[in-house]
C-alpha cells in the first residue's frame, strides 16, 4: 500500500459507510490525489515528494475523513457519542444517589447501566466498523432506550423532586435514542434505494414503525411494571417483555420491506405489533392457569 | 491515536470508573435499617404509662415512657435481626405481650407471640416458631391472651402482593399455657383483634368485599357484624385499626378523610357510638393518623401520626388527643 492508498485508508476509517458506498468513495478519492499527483510530478517533483505534497494540501486524514462523515451523515456520530456518555453520566450520578441517599447501591445494575452507555459508545468510536450495519446499530441504540425506559419505570419508587429530575433526564436519552434510530433508518433506505418520489413515503412509514415499536415497548414495560409492583420479580415478568424481543428481530426485516414496499409495511409492522402483544398476553393467560 | 488504542483506553477508564463508584458505594454502607418508633402504642390500666416499640438502625426494642412524655426506660430487645410489634399492657400492667417476627430464608415473615414479665424482666415463649402470629390481645381477667395466627404467606392473584392470609383466632391460658383455636375460618383478613369489657366476645376487623367490624360471641360463636355510618371520603368506610373503649360503648378507628393533591389517601381519627354506629371524625391532623387508643379513666385517646406516608419510610409520632376532637399534645419521647 502506497502512502496515497494508506491515507485514503485513514479517511475511510472515520465514515460508516456501507462496504458499497465505500468502495466508490475510495476510487474516487483515489483518482483525484493520483492527478493531482501527477501534476506535481509532471512539475519536477519526485514520486515520494509528490505524494507527500498532495496529501498535504488535501488535509489531515481525520479531519477529512470526520467531515465526510458529518457531510454524508450529518449529526449521527456525534449523537453516538452523546447518548453513550449521558447513559454512563446517569449511571455514575445515580448509583451515586443510590449509595449516598437511598443507602441502597446496587453494583449489579450499574454493571448493566455502564456496559449500556459503552457499547454505544464504542459504536461511535468504531464507526466505520459496527455504522455499515444499519439494522446492528438500531439493535444496539433499542436496546439502549428499552434499558433506559425500565430506568424510568423504576424511577417512580422515588421521593417526587428525584422521580421528576431522573425521569426527565432520562426521557431526553431516550428521546435522543429514538431520533438516531429514526435518522439512521431513513439513511439505509436510501442507501438501498435511490428513487427519491417515494422518499417522504419511506420516512412517513419509518416514523409510523417506530411508533408502533414506542407504544409496544411502553405496554411491555407497563405490564413488566405492573407485575414487578404487585408480584415481585420472577419469571413469568419476563414473559412481558416478549413482544419487544419480537418487534425488534421483525423490525430487521421491516427495514428493508419499509425501502421497498412504504405503504404495505405500515400494515405489516402494525400486525406484527399486534399479534406480539397479543400473543404474550395468551402466554401470560395460561402460565398463570387461565 | 490508532483505533485499537482509542478502544482499550476507553474500556480501561469505563472499568476504572466502575472500580471507583464500586468502592465509593461500598464505603457509603448498605441499607443502615430503620431509625424510630413503632406503629403501635399502648397505654397502662393507670394511664401513667405507654408502651411502643422503637428501632435503632433495624434493632427493634420495647419502650415504655410517661403519657405525659420523657425518658424512655428500655423493657426488652428483640433478638438480632427480628424486629418487634403489637406491646399490649396486661388488665394488671405487670405484664407486656408483644409480637416477635422474623424473616425465613425465602422472605416469608414468621412470628411468635411473647410475654414479659416486668417485675424481673423475664421473656418467655408463648408460641413455636412455625406460625405466623401477628398480634394479641388480653382477657379481661388477665388470665389469658387471644391471638391472630396466619395459614399461609402467598399472593391469591398473580397482581397481588404475598399477604398473611387464612387467619384464626386462637387462645392461651396464661396458667396452663395450653393452645386452642377458637374460630375455624382461615380468614382472608383479620386484624385488630380486641376483647369486649366484660369477656362475652371479641371485636375483629375483616374483609369481605369491603372493611367490617365483627363480634365474635364467646359463648355461642355467633357473629355480628358492623358498619359504621359516617362523612368518609371514600364513602364507604375503610376501616383501619379499630380499638374498643374501655366500657366498650364506642369503637375509635381510622378511615378515609380526604384525598391528598397528589392522590395518596389522608386518614385520620373517628370515634363510633356502638348503639348509635354513627362515627364522628376527631381529628384533623392533615397527616395519616393510625392506631388509636382508648385512655381507661379520661376521655382521651393516643394516636399515631406517620409524617411519612406513603413513602419508603414511615416517621411515626405519638400525640393524646381529646375524645372530643378538641385539642392534641405530642408524646415527646427521650430515648437512652
Amino acid at each position: 500500500m502506497n502512502r496515497i492508498e494508506k491515507y485514503v485508508e485513514e479517511v475511510l476509517i472515520q465514515m460508516q459507510s456501507t462496504e458499497c458506498e465505500r468502495e466508490e468513495i475510495r476510487e474516487e478519492l483515489l483518482s483525484h490525489l493520483h492527478e493531482a499527483k501527477s501534476d506535481y510530478i509532471s512539475e519536477g517533483l519526485s514520486e515520494k515528494q509528490a505524494e507527500k505534497k498532495v496529501i498535504a494540501a488535501f488535509g489531515e486524514s481525520n479531519r477529512i475523513g470526520q467531515e465526510l462523515q458529518e457531510s454524508m451523515y450529518p449529526f449521527q456520530r456525534g449523537l453516538l457519542y452523546l447518548i453513550g456518555i449521558c447513559t454512563i453520566v446517569f449511571g455514575v450520578l445515580f448509583y451515586l444517589h443510590l449509595s449516598f441517599v437511598i443507602h441502597e447501591p446496587s453494583p449489579v445494575w450499574l454493571v448493566v447501566q455502564l456496559l449500556s452507555g459503552t457499547i454505544v459508545t464504542l459504536a461511535a468510536i468504531n464507526i466505520s466498523i459496527v455504522g455499515r450495519y444499519f439494522y446492528l446499530l438500531n439493535a444496539l441504540l433499542l436496546i439502549n432506550i428499552i434499558w433506559n425506559g425500565i430506568n424510568i419505570v423504576s424511577m417512580q419508587g422515588l421521593s417526587q423532586w428525584q422521580a421528576i429530575l431522573f425521569s426527565a433526564y432520562l426521557l431526553i436519552l431516550v428521546g435522543m435514542g429514538f431520533v438516531f434510530v429514526f435518522r439512521n433508518s431513513y439513511y439505509s433506505t436510501s442507501r438501498i434505494d435511490g428513487k427519491h418520489q417515494k422518499q417522504g413515503l419511506v420516512k412517513f412509514s419509518y416514523i409510523m414503525n417506530l411508533l408502533y415499536g414506542v407504544i409496544v415497548i411502553i405496554l411491555s414495560l407497563f405490564f413488566l411494571w405492573s407485575f414487578l409492583f404487585f408480584g415481585g420479580i420472577g419469571i413469568d415478568a419476563f414473559i412481558t417483555l416478549i413482544p419487544i424481543l419480537i418487534w425488534l428481530i421483525f423490525y430487521k426485516f421491516q427495514m428493508n420491506f419499509i425501502a421497498k414496499k412504504p405503504a404495505l409495511s405500515l400494515a405489516t409492522g402494525l400486525l406484527v405489533s399486534v399479534a406480539a402483544l397479543v400473543l404474550a398476553f395468551i402466554i401470560l393467560r395460561f402460565s398463570n392457569g387461565g | 491515536m490508532s483505533l485499537t488504542i482509542k478502544n482499550i483506553s476507553f474500556i480501561a477508564v469505563i472499568i476504572l470508573l466502575f472500580l471507583i463508584l464500586w468502592g465509593t458505594g461500598y464505603l457509603a454502607g448498605g441499607p443502615e435499617g430503620y431509625t424510630g418508633f413503632g406503629e403501635s402504642a399502648d397505654i397502662s390500666p393507670d394511664d401513667e404509662e405507654i408502651t411502643f416499640v422503637y428501632a435503632h438502625k433495624g434493632e427493634s426494642a420495647i419502650y415504655t415512657a410517661p403519657v405525659s412524655g420523657g425518658n424512655a426506660e428500655l423493657v426488652t430487645k428483640a433478638d438480632e435481626g427480628n424486629y418487634l410489634l403489637n406491646p399490649t399492657f396486661s388488665p394488671d400492667g405487670e405484664k407486656i405481650a408483644y409480637v416477635e417476627q422474623w424473616e425465613t430464608e425465602e422472605e416469608h415473615p414468621l412470628g411468635k407471640l411473647m410475654l414479659l414479665n416486668r417485675a424481673n424482666g423475664e421473656v418467655k415463649e408463648l408460641t413455636d416458631e412455625e406460625g405466623l402470629v401477628t398480634e394479641a390481645a388480653f382477657s379481661p381477667d388477665g388470665q389469658s391472651l387471644y391471638f391472630l395466627k396466619a395459614g399461609v404467606y402467598t399472593n391469591y392473584s398473580p397482581i397481588a402482593s404475598e399477604q398473611p392470609h387464612d387467619f384464626d383466632i386462637h387462645r392461651i391460658d396464661l396458667n396452663t399455657e395450653e393452645i386452642e383455636q377458637i374460630t375455624d375460618e382461615a380468614a382472608y383478613d383479620m386484624s385488630d383483634l380486641d376483647s369486649t369489657p366484660d369477656g362475652e366476645a371479641l371485636m375483629y376487623r375483616s374483609y369481605d368485599g369491603g372493611d367490617q367490624l365483627v363480634f365474635y360471641n364467646l359463648e355461642d360463636g355467633y357473629e355480628t357484624t358492623v358498619t359504621p355510618i359516617g362523612d368518609f371520603a371514600t364513602g364507604v368506610p375503610m376501616i383501619y385499626s379499630p380499638v374498643l373503649s374501655s366500657d366498650g360503648n364506642y369503637i375509635a378507628f381510622s378511615d378515609v378523610a380526604r384525598t391528598s393533591e397528589n392522590g395518596t389517601y389522608i386518614y385520620e381519627g373517628y370515634r363510633m357510638d356502638l348503639e348509635s354506629k354513627q362515627a364522628e371524625q376527631i381529628t384533623s391532623f392533615g397527616e395519616h393518623v393510625t392506631k388509636p387508643v382508648f385512655f381507661n379513666h379520661q376521655d382521651k385517646l393516643i394516636v399515631t401520626v406517620d409524617k411519612a406516608f406513603a413513602t419508603s419510610e414511615p416517621d411515626y409520632s405519638y400525640w393524646v388527643i381529646n375524645a372530643d376532637g378538641e385539642g392534641r399534645e405530642r408524646i415527646q419521647i427521650e430515648i437512652p
